[in-house]
């Protein structure tokens, strides 16, 4: 248990934004689909920087292209990026970047293919600028983090009976102490609130928060039951039912142990930064890798993430740390777990036990330590859209 | 939460909600037709699956963690595997 409540867990990079990174990536952004292939030639010259290149589209419209403009100034920004290579197909792009990037306080180059001449050229001037920003960032000075510097992302996947016995509740107890020392939580995955409603409004800490909660679960009700379609299959997903899971209530009720007997501060859209402390909901899809993405670029550094059956999913920039409770899945995915706490169902530990084990974790991991999803690269960046594009 | 000591001979099982009408099984031992809180489970349940703790009605409510996760499509005798085929 802690000693003191808000404890130092270990170090990081203070942003001029005053949040606090846990790595201090290089990133080579591809802002756009058109100059992934230049960008992810470039990265893999140049090692330790991390290529970030999610097939962007042009031609949203609407809500979907201002929603992607801020994921990808959200990417930037994010406290977990020391200095960005930011690469756009166009002049005007690229300005309009740069002039966005100037107050985030840390060194951004914007670089436009179609201002350069020639593929391995344009490769080369990518290059060039990772490895002068590889050296700027080499030597940034850290500063002591504490458990209210963090905002945690809160994930699961593979749900099974373990899960709701052992790794989500585990999650929901850290979170507890998490929030109780000033720190953020988000927890997202709309559809796996549905038929936990009654939890909603018992742990808001405004009746204005449930209202929001229970008016984003609405509108996925409807989504999931109006088109005649039945999603049992697709969530729960083939491996949950597998694994033993019949229905999404079931599933729903062992995904929202993750908060504990914490109360919601506030309800966020997708990508939304959290305005104060606490825990917040996030409505995001249920795929894990978007709702991660939802949840990061709202500003989480590192994500807890409870597993029943395999799952591999990550999130590029910021730690995930993968907690099973499933001796199988313990025994065959060894490489893919960072925390045990499978002795929860045996009886040789218990929930306290599970949380001083994420907590220790976390400052390993704030102090360098590599999160299995780290080690494989795991991760992608995906952005929900809900029309055609142009 | 309620458990069955897995060296009694009983298969191990939790009940999550003292109201609840369902178990989960917690271990491998699915080809054993065993005990689990004094009743005889199906042969075959897989690890993580669930087991009725009493008779289910067709159409009655399916209870876990205190709450209906579904309803029964046939009726449901105590022991019998409570899954996919038989709850929506």
């Amino acid at each position: 248990m802690f000693t003191t409540l808000n404890s130092v867990i270990g170090e990081g990079w203070r942003r001029a934004d005053d949040r606090i990174g846990l790595r201090n990536h290089v990133i080579a952004f591809s802002t756009v689909a058109l100059t992934d292939r230049t960008t992810v030639l470039a990265a893999a010259r140049v090692p330790g920087t991390l290529p970030l290149c999610p097939a962007f589209q042009r031609g949203l419209r609407g809500e979907d292209a201002a929603l992607q403009k801020r994921m990808i100034e959200a990417v930037i920004a994010h406290p977990n990026v020391g200095a960005a290579v930011v690469v756009t197909h166009d002049r005007v792009a690229a300005a309009t970047l740069l002039a966005a990037c100037e107050m985030m306080g840390k060194p951004v180059i914007v670089v436009a293919l179609m201002a350069q001449a020639g593929m391995q050229a344009a490769q080369d001037l990518i290059v060039g600028h990772l490895q002068d920003l590889m050296g700027r960032v080499a030597d940034s000075p850290k500063s002591r983090l504490r458990l209210s510097d963090l905002c945690v992302a809160l994930e699961c996947g593979g749900s099974d009976a373990t899960s709701a016995l052992c790794a989500n509740p585990a999650i929901g107890r850290f979170v507890d102490q998490l929030v109780a020392a000033g720190g953020t939580a988000i927890v997202s995955e709309t559809a796996e609130f549905l038929g936990g409603e009654d939890v909603v409004r018992a742990q808001c800490l405004d009746p204005l928060i449930a209202d929001q909660i229970l008016a984003y679960l609405t509108t996925e009700n409807e989504m999931m039951h109006t088109d005649g379609t039945n999603y049992r299959g697709v969530n729960p997903t083939q491996e949950n039912i597998e694994a033993g899971l019949s229905t999404l209530t079931e599933k729903t009720m062992g995904a929202i142990c993750k908060i504990g007997k914490s109360r919601f501060a506030g309800a966020l859209d997708f990508g939304e930064k959290p305005a104060v402390a606490g825990l917040h909901f996030m409505h995001t899809p249920f795929f894990s890798p978007t709702s991660l993405t939802g949840m990061a670029l709202g500003g989480a550094q590192i994500a807890l993430f409870a597993m029943g059956v395999f799952n591999p999913s990550g999130f590029p920039m910021i730690p995930t740390v993968k907690i099973c409770g499933n001796p199988r899945t313990l025994s065959e995915w060894p490489d893919a777990i960072d925390l045990d706490v499978s002795g929860i169902i045996s009886g040789l530990s218990d929930y306290d036990d599970a949380a001083d084990g994420i907590l220790r974790l976390l400052g390993e991991v704030a102090n360098g330590k590599l999160t299995r999803a780290e080690k494989w690269q795991e991760g992608q960046i995906i952005i929900p859209s809900a029309h055609f594009p142009l | 939460m309620k458990q069955g000591a897995a060296d009694t001979g009983a298969r191990l099982s939790v009940t999550a909600h003292e109201n609840d009408n369902v178990a989960t099984l917690l271990d491998d031992r699915s080809t054993w037709i065993e005990i689990a809180g004094g009743i005889t489970v199906s042969a075959g349940v897989p690890f993580g699956h669930k087991i009725a703790l009493k008779d289910i009605v067709e159409g009655g409510e399916v209870i876990k963690y205190g709450v209906v996760i579904g309803l029964a499509r046939t009726s449901i005798r105590s022991g019998e595997h409570v899954h996919v085929h038989n709850i929506e």
